[in-house]
């Protein structure tokens, strides 16, 4: 049995039963080894947090195994417990309490000694940048106030698995990148780290891995680099007139294998690489289309993720990732 | 031993913490006893002409009846508590630590009690204002105890449906079959003076055994071993039960 810190074989989770039976999380495998930063890209209902909290002991798997530093999460859950961090995205903080008693209720919660727990969580407190607002009531906070005391409290056991849930989703830029620096910290450590993200760019800025799920599989797992080296030719994104959608897409696909676009945008792989640039207009040209929008793209986890799946992952945009 | 307790105390703290930062979650608990012992009484004060009534202060019957309905109440109120923090997602953080799942049950357990003992003394200074009169030494302790265990009750029953149904549904049924199970009883007036049907559901009501230990020390009669043991047993066996479906509610949780 593999001692990685976080390990899933053929996890499976099943709500409902009968014809009403919904496979959320559907044969997932994982490994991930120890001071990795791993991510899980996915769109919403995929299964990455129904997957994560299985790791975290918060539900039962259907069938499969999964240990988490080394303990079952079934039959070793305190275990579990005892060795993770855990900052779900759907996990509130009670907006009644301050920063700081919630933070000694989590020590208490870990056993800490009263002591040890004051002064462990003013560190904390002094590490996510909250120590001024450490004594205001968490329902004054902002959102990137919150998700900074989630991660000080998920932090409190010093643990050696950490598992992040969309920890930026909602955040401005300035704050993404503050958490994003907390994490490499974290991490540069030998903190281990499951992050799930529904944003590539995060993904890609962060992760060692990432695997992609989707309706509740992992299609595509490995290095970044590798996943878009697979990938291999650029893209071609241009915008045409819906009337000439058709026409478009016939020329298009002379120069290589359509991709998945938003509503409105057509893509292709370049076969012959960001050269065909000017092959790929002048047909266009020539067969009377006229392109209101060019845009050529590395590949990306975006096309990674199309590749894999189909479709683009909704909010790519909003990333900076190709459309 | 102290991995549960002192995560528990933690947990009874930030939920007696919680009265004074959200006091319109408990105050409304809080004021139906009181408001219970005031009309009751009040609007009851000729029922002590009743041939057989035990006693001549109608107070005296009615003020038993509210610490009961308070204690259970307060432990009702932790069940709302539940539902609250099950549906912020609140009780995921707690259900992810290391802190034994014991502890998580302890703590709604130890903040009921306090909130059924501010229940329990503010019924009797109200109801000692209006004139009620304890007939023996055993009133104060039997109204502790019958205060605490029915907070016991009420919390097993209140966390466990909340647990089960995880929204204001579960309010309702704690609601709903708390006030059936008390009304069902001896409540009002004496099974003596009832008549048809309902005679023989109080008789059997656990609950009319627990009101008689409240009230033994209010009522001419006094008190009584049979009384004290009956009642203590049924809280036991009651508190028992209900604890038991919110254990078993808890492990729900996880499937």
């Amino acid at each position: 049995m593999s001692q990685s810190p976080i390990f899933a074989h053929d996890l499976v989770r099943v709500f409902g039963s009968g014809d009403a039976a919904v496979r959320a999380v559907d044969g997932v495998d994982l490994d991930v080894s120890a001071g990795e930063i791993f991510g899980f890209l996915g769109p919403n209902g995929a299964g990455k947090s129904t997957t994560v909290r299985m790791l975290t002991t918060l539900l039962r798997p259907t069938s499969g195994t999964a240990r988490v530093a080394g303990y079952d999460v079934v039959t070793d859950a305190d275990a579990v417990r005892r060795s993770i961090g855990v900052a779900l995205q759907d996990a509130a903080i009670d907006p009644l309490m301050t920063g700081r008693e919630l933070l000694r209720l989590q020590a208490t919660l870990y056993s800490i000694p009263r002591t040890d727990g004051e002064r462990r969580s003013g560190e904390l407190l002094e590490r996510v940048g909250l120590s001024a607002a450490a004594d205001r009531r968490v329902g004054t906070y902002s959102g990137g106030m919150r998700r900074r005391l989630d991660l000080a409290l998920a932090l409190i056991g010093e643990p050696s698995v950490l598992f992040l849930d969309e920890p930026t989703t909602g955040l401005d830029p300035m704050s993404r990148i503050s958490l994003w620096e907390e994490i490499r910290r974290l991490n540069a450590d030998g903190t281990t780290v499951l992050l799930t993200t529904q944003y590539l760019e995060e993904a890609d800025q962060l992760a060692d891995r990432v695997a992609i799920i989707d309706h509740g599989r992992i299609v595509r797992e490995g290095q970044p680099d590798d996943l878009k080296a697979e990938v291999g030719a650029p893209t071609l994104f241009i915008d045409v007139e819906t009337s000439l959608v058709g026409t478009a897409t016939s020329v298009l696909g002379t120069f290589g294998e359509l991709r998945p676009t938003a509503e409105g945008t057509l893509g292709v792989g370049l076969h012959d690489g960001v050269g065909a640039v000017s092959a790929v207009v002048r047909a266009l040209d020539e067969a009377g289309v006229a392109v209101s929008h060019l845009e050529v793209r590395a590949p990306s986890l975006d096309d990674v993720f199309a590749e894999a799946t189909g479709y683009r992952l909704e909010g790519a945009d909003a990333d900076g990732a190709p459309r | 031993m102290s991995s549960t307790i002192a995560p528990a105390w933690g947990l009874a703290m930030r939920s007696l913490r919680n009265i004074r930062r959200l006091p319109s979650a408990f105050v409304p608990a809080l004021m139906m006893p009181l408001v219970q012992v005031i009309a009751f009484s009040g609007t009851f004060a000729g029922i002590t002409v009743v041939q057989g009534f035990p006693t001549d202060r109608s107070v005296n019957w009615y003020l038993p009846l509210a610490v009961t309905m308070g204690s259970s109440f307060a432990g009702l109120g932790t069940g709302f508590a539940m539902i609250r923090d099950l549906q912020s997602g609140f009780y995921d953080r707690l259900r992810m630590s290391p802190a034994g799942r014991r502890s998580l049950l302890l703590g709604p357990f130890i903040a009921a009690w306090a909130r059924a003992l501010i229940a329990v003394v503010l019924v009797l200074i109200v109801g000692v204002t209006l004139g009620a009169r304890p007939t023996s030494w055993v009133a104060i302790p039997s109204l502790i105890a019958v205060g605490l265990g029915t907070a016991t009750l009420g919390t097993g029953w209140g966390i466990g449906l909340a647990y089960r149904f995880g929204d204001m549904r579960a309010a309702a049924i704690m609601q709903l079959t708390l006030f059936l199970g008390l009304f069902l009883t001896d409540a009002q007036t004496p099974i003596d003076v009832m008549r048809g049907w309902l005679v023989p559901v109080a008789t059997v009501n656990p609950l009319s055994r627990v009101l008689a230990l409240a009230r033994q020390g209010f009522i001419d009669d006094g008190a009584s071993w049979a009384t004290t043991i009956w009642g203590l047993i049924t809280l036991i066996a009651v508190s028992t039960a209900t604890g038991m479906f919110a254990m078993a509610g808890l492990r729900h949780l996880d499937d």
